[in-house]
């Protein structure tokens, strides 16, 4: 068993890691190559779609491999959707499962014993008097003493490891690895998949940039339209690179990798945003994207560093390694050490933020005894500082900083303005950029890191989600442009995953995050295909376009009833049939609805999420309507229409079938069971905490949400608010009984308010942007002022230096040089007359001159001799 | 001391010796003819060589050992040689003047003039 | 005539008084060299210019027989006037074309010469005479100039033996044991010497094939090309 689970693992992270590597190779090919790939780097199309399609097998024989040596065994997604009358029967088979894996029993009731009583003790403190609330979360716990612990049976099957170690100290090691659990496996096939389609599409769609163009948008100083060389190897060398970021992100074994790609991904998205980079507007949304996510990242480096400098490591899994005497060392991981496995892997403060925490306590220790013995009473204390409380706050800030950077690469709410900015970029960037991957980053990061958050930071998280949702959804209701209506809804999507995670829906949060994918790139495509075709992103010139463009128009409206979940919300023969949104959805709705009663303060995070389901019916369907049905509203738009090339509808129904299909599940296989899988240890049983931020709260298990009562009347409220909206859409904008302008006008104020964003941009401007240019104004006035006026005074004192140097060199120094020059000269000239080139003349020297050396030598001789 | 009186000694050949070297010299000077001046070396080396042989002379000096012995006169073979080789290279070159300039009158050979 | 002089040599070695016969042989030959040297100089023809150096080489090495040396005048008469002599006159045979035999030199050039000679004569016959190692009275005793023939030593030394007296004390040296060198390494770098030049010489005075300017150039053209 051991040695099998150790070959799946390096055959998952080789499978993986070449489909990780692959789009490298085509980034680099690409960026080397491009050019000469066909005319106008034509070719260089093949080359990136050929890349992420090998990752797309690659990651499938992955996926094909997962599922044969770890058949998901149907959880409680699964049960509740396809068959759930039959649940807990589902239930003891999937404990046989787990008992022919030869698991101990034992252990598992020793965690059952204890977990039971934590649960209990949770309720009977909060809630004691609540027993209709407390009923489902008792339940779930007595359910699990039943069931001989079936949650926590069905143990965590995880791969870690290191590729290659690029830095290693006793305090930190750095390295690329991997952690492959079924979430990774999953978001593989996934990205690479969706990927693969945007890539087909993208060659399509961006075929303008295979020969020069005029951009319309640019005008020149001279009057004229931009004229640049098409740069369609680039956009594609972009798109690799950024595949290559992105599952660098899924997979990454630790903190540090991820941080890195996720830079990687925000230069990539800086790129692809900046693609028209001519246009001030490109250009400007670029850096406001990147410098938005910095703001994020800031957060995250804190994250980064309470982790670090409290825990010593990054990793997420455990680590094994052989130290000199041959054993083997198990270095834990941030998981592990969080949630170890003797406190039944529920969360605890670690040692190490404790110790860390009560440094002045550790202190005093040291100075009395020696560090031996120093080593020893700070171990034996430390489970009395944690009662105490010490080092809640750091994991409490490690937990937030990690979440800020989520929120950045996310759209959260105050981080969500770049997003809406961001759809400058290409239509097919939109798609797989800004809905479908990189800002899935941020809820996946979140969902990984899941396990180290505590529930103070769920709340925040909740909050943050519920009030993203909310923000976004109202401002889409009103955006007139198509690609905007597509972004806020992208960004309130976003939000709902996040209120998922921060109610402790983690299976929820995913599970919308995957199905949200699918019918977001779909969504995000077919307004690309519209764009296309009319060449404006402005609804209100649109209409009537679905005879024109029937590919498009369906495939947008499977889309749209993904999105806002629709299904039947009862049960045909024990099956619930609905598009992929619609489980998803419901499974959020239902978290919230847990939630909100287990923690009553907390309603309101309830009725965010329900609104929201309206407002998303309502916008999503007053787009579709306004853009294929009714008249054309502009006939010279109307006229150009076309529908768009195979290549661009070919991914488009593809994508449809997926966005339909995504969230089914065949007996126990389907995307809920599988992310069930990878549910981080500890997790599943809730939990209760808090008091730092916000009144101690009860988390609730997910599988609380489960239960018939709660899920059944969740159904039927999304159900009713979904369709609420999309009547009242069809009320605006197909049958006209409103006249939706007149609305606008009776309700002006907040028309105006909603239709600038809540200000958001406006607000920032003023708070941030207006007192950074003051500071740097007054930064400047320095400079010239001061700096500038001593810089010249030197100067001036340097110039004048320099012209007496210089009257030095040019009269004294140049003067004996000169001089020297002319009199070797002079003489050379005068010497010159004696080579007269005659040899016996030269002969007649040598006579003399022998003479007249015998005639002085003879005299000094003489004078010598004489002298004495 | 007499010359012509006394018996024939080193000083005799020294004399004879200074006679050719000067008129070696001499046709240097007035020889406007290359081969004149290769003729004036020829009588330079030769005054040389009578001086070289008068010290090495066995006889010259009667009872006292010569000044130089042996060496002397190996000295004055190896000047006849090299006077040889000097010879063989000077026409050389006076042949490659005369080719070139078409004359053999060394005052028109001044192209090294200053 | 080489025969002839060792004869005389030797009739003088048994000396015959009355006539110093050394001396007169010896005023002879030094009258004869001086005498044509001078005509030599004196000469305008270039032919004559070179049977007088001929005859004065020759002269010159009958002064070396009757300083004892009869292997340098042997040499002399075999290289000098045998050799190089002939050397010489080929050259003014290729080149005694009519303007060139005699080319006659300027008045105040030869006064300057004669000037200068003089002064250059004086300085060496100073020099001649009044030398302290060999002025004063250095007779040779008519009986007692018998000497051993010198061609045999120099032969040996050349070969690397020195079979020839001490320098200093004109003694015969033992030949047992005591080491000193003969002149065989100079002798080989001589010889090599003769050899190089004369290689040379023959390089510089070939016939050279004179190109055409127009083929130079065309040479020129194509190296660029190339």
């Amino acid at each position: 068993m051991e040695l099998v689970e150790t070959d799946l693992g390096a055959t998952l992270s080789t499978l993986l890691g070449l489909a990780w590597l692959i789009p490298l190779g085509s980034f680099v090919a690409i960026l080397f190559f491009g050019p000469k790939m066909g005319p106008h780097g034509r070719n260089s199309a093949w080359v990136a779609t050929g890349a992420i399609g090998t990752s797309f097998v690659l990651s499938l024989f992955a996926f094909g491999n997962w599922m044969v040596t770890h058949p998901p065994v149907s959880g409680h997604h699964g049960d509740d959707h396809g068959v759930s009358e039959e649940a807990g029967h589902d239930d003891h088979a999937a404990w046989d499962v787990q008992d022919r894996a030869g698991k101990t029993p034992a252990s598992f009731v020793n965690f059952a014993e204890e977990h039971g009583e934590a649960a209990s003790d949770g309720h009977a403190d909060e809630h004691g008097d609540d027993h209709a609330e407390a009923h489902a979360a008792d339940g779930h716990a007595e359910h699990h003493d039943d069931h001989g612990h079936g949650e926590h049976a069905a143990e965590k099957i995880a791969y870690s490891g290191d590729w290659y170690r690029l830095y290693s100290s006793p305090s930190l090691v750095l390295s690329i690895g991997w952690y492959i659990d079924s979430l990774t496996v999953f978001l593989f096939v996934m990205v690479t998949f969706i990927a693969t389609c945007i890539h087909v599409y993208a060659s399509g769609y961006m075929h303008d940039e295979l020969h020069d163009i005029t951009d319309h948008e640019v005008t020149l100083a001279s009057g004229e339209h931009l004229h640049r060389p098409g740069r369609f190897p680039r956009f594609f060398q972009a798109l690799s690179l950024f595949c290559f970021s992105m599952l660098g992100i899924v997979i990454a074994g630790n903190l540090a990798m991820v941080f890195m790609f996720w830079e990687l991904v925000g230069i990539c998205s800086w790129f692809l945003i900046g693609f028209y980079f001519e246009r001030k507007s490109a250009s400007t949304a670029a850096n406001k994207a990147f410098i938005v996510n910095r703001v994020g990242d800031f957060g995250m480096l804190i994250g980064l560093m309470a982790l670090w400098g409290a825990l010593g490591t990054l990793h997420f899994g455990d680590s094994v390694s052989v130290d000199a005497d041959g054993h083997q060392v198990v270095q834990p991981g941030l998981f592990s050490l969080v949630r170890p496995a003797e406190n039944g892997h529920a969360l605890q403060v670690p040692d190490g933020m404790v110790v860390a925490a009560a440094a002045n306590r550790v202190g005093d220790i040291a100075s009395v005894v020696s560090p031996e013995e120093a080593r020893a009473v700070v171990e034996e204390q430390v489970s009395g500082w944690r009662a105490r409380g010490y080092g809640n706050w750091l994991l409490v800030i490690a937990g937030l900083g990690i979440f800020c950077g989520c929120m950045g690469k996310s759209a959260q709410v105050p981080l969500h303005v770049w997003l809406p900015d961001a759809m400058e970029g290409p239509t097919p960037v939109s798609a797989l950029v800004h809905s479908a991957t990189m800002v899935a980053a941020g809820v996946y990061l979140t969902g990984r890191f899941y396990p180290v958050l505590s529930p103070d930071v769920l709340v925040v998280i909740a909050y943050i989600g519920a009030i993203t949702l909310f923000i976004a959804a109202t401002i889409a209701l009103v955006c007139t442009d198509i690609k905007r209506v597509l972004a806020y809804s992208t960004v309130s999507q976003l939000g709902y995953m996040m209120l998922a995670l921060g109610l402790g829906g983690w299976v929820a949060g995913l599970f919308h995050l995957v199905t949200h994918a699918f019918f977001k790139s779909l969504l995000f495509m077919c307004s690309g295909s519209v764009i296309h075709a009319c060449h404006t992103n402005d609804m209100r010139r649109m209409g009537g376009l679905l005879k024109k463009m029937p590919y498009t128009g369906w495939t947008m409206l499977v889309g749209c009833l993904a999105i806002i979940g629709a299904g039947i919300p009862f049960s045909l023969g024990g099956l619930h049939i609905g598009l992929s949104g619609y489980y998803s959805k419901d499974a959020i709705l239902a978290q919230a609805l847990v939630y909100s009663r287990v923690n009553e303060s907390h309603a309101l995070l309830w009725y965010a999420a329900a609104g929201g389901a309206a407002m998303t019916a309502f916008y999503m369907f007053r787009l579709w309507f306004m853009t294929f049905l009714g008249e054309p509203r502009d006939e010279h738009v109307a006229e150009h229409v076309h529908e768009s090339p195979a290549v661009m509808t070919a991914p488009l129904v593809v994508l449809a079938v997926m966005a339909v299909i995504a969230g089914w599940s065949i007996g126990p296989l389907g995307v809920a069971a599988l992310l069930e899988q990878a549910r981080p240890l500890g997790t599943a049983a809730g939990m209760t905490g808090g008091g730092l931020l916000t009144a101690a709260v009860t988390v609730p298990a997910e599988a609380a949400s489960h239960a018939p009562e709660v899920h059944v009347y969740a159904t039927w409220v999304a159900f009713a608010t979904a369709s609420s909206g999309v009547l009242l859409a069809a009320v605006f904008y197909v049958w006209r009984l409103i006249n939706p302008g007149l609305i606008a006008t009776t309700l002006r104020p907040v028309y105006t308010f909603l239709e600038n964003k809540w200000y958001f941009d406006e607000i920032y401007e003023w708070i941030f942007v207006k007192p950074a240019h003051g500071v740097a104004m007054l930064a400047s006035a320095n400079d010239r002022g001061i700096i500038d006026s001593i810089l010249h005074l030197v100067a001036w004192a340097s110039r004048q230096l320099a012209a007496v140097d210089a009257w030095v060199d040019r009269v004294v120094v140049d003067g004996v040089v000169n001089t020297l020059a002319s009199v070797t000269w002079s003489s050379g000239l005068r010497l010159r007359d004696l080579q007269t080139g005659r040899l016996r003349q030269y002969v007649m020297f040598i006579v003399v001159g022998t003479v007249a050396i015998f005639l002085l030598a003879s005299m000094m001789l003489s004078t010598t001799v004489a002298s004495p | 001391m007499n010359l012509l009186s006394d018996p024939v000694g080193v000083s005799h050949y020294l004399v004879v010796g200074a006679l050719l070297f000067t008129t070696g010299v001499v046709c240097m000077v007035v020889k406007r003819n290359a081969l004149g001046v290769l003729m004036g070396i020829e009588l330079v080396l030769n005054g040389a060589n009578v001086n070289f042989v008068a010290f090495g002379s066995p006889v010259l000096r009667g009872e006292q050992a010569s000044l130089l012995g042996l060496d002397g006169q190996a000295m004055a073979l190896f000047v006849i040689l090299l006077a040889a080789a000097e010879a063989a290279v000077a026409l050389a070159i006076t042949l490659n003047f005369y080719n070139n300039h078409a004359t053999v009158d060394v005052d028109r050979a001044d192209d090294l003039k200053g | 005539m080489m025969q002839a002089l060792v004869a005389t040599h030797t009739l003088l070695a048994a000396g015959s008084p009355g006539i110093n016969w050394h001396g007169f042989f010896f005023l002879l030959f030094a009258l004869l060299a001086c005498g044509l040297a001078l005509a030599v100089v004196l000469a305008d023809n270039v032919v004559r210019m070179a049977f007088y150096l001929v005859l004065s080489l020759g002269a010159t090495a009958g002064l070396f027989f009757l300083a004892g040396a009869e292997f340098v005048g042997a040499m002399q008469l075999m290289i000098y006037v045998g050799g190089t002599l002939v050397l010489l006159i080929f050259g003014v045979m290729l080149t005694a074309q009519e303007p060139f035999v005699a080319i006659r030199t300027s008045t105040r050039d030869k006064v300057l010469a004669g000037v200068v000679g003089g002064a250059l004569l004086a300085v060496l016959l100073q020099a001649a005479l009044t030398g302290p190692a060999w002025s004063g009275h250095t007779a040779v005793d008519a009986s007692a100039g018998v000497s051993q023939p010198t061609a045999t030593p120099l032969g040996m030394a050349l070969v690397g033996v020195r079979v020839d007296g001490d320098v200093a004390s004109g003694q015969p040296s033992p030949v047992d044991g005591q080491v000193r060198s003969g002149y065989l390494l100079p002798f080989e770098i001589v010889s090599v010497h003769l050899l190089v030049v004369l290689v040379g010489a023959a390089y510089l005075a070939r016939t050279k094939r004179r190109k055409s300017s127009a083929s130079v150039r065309d040479e020129a053209l194509t190296g660029v090309v190339r």
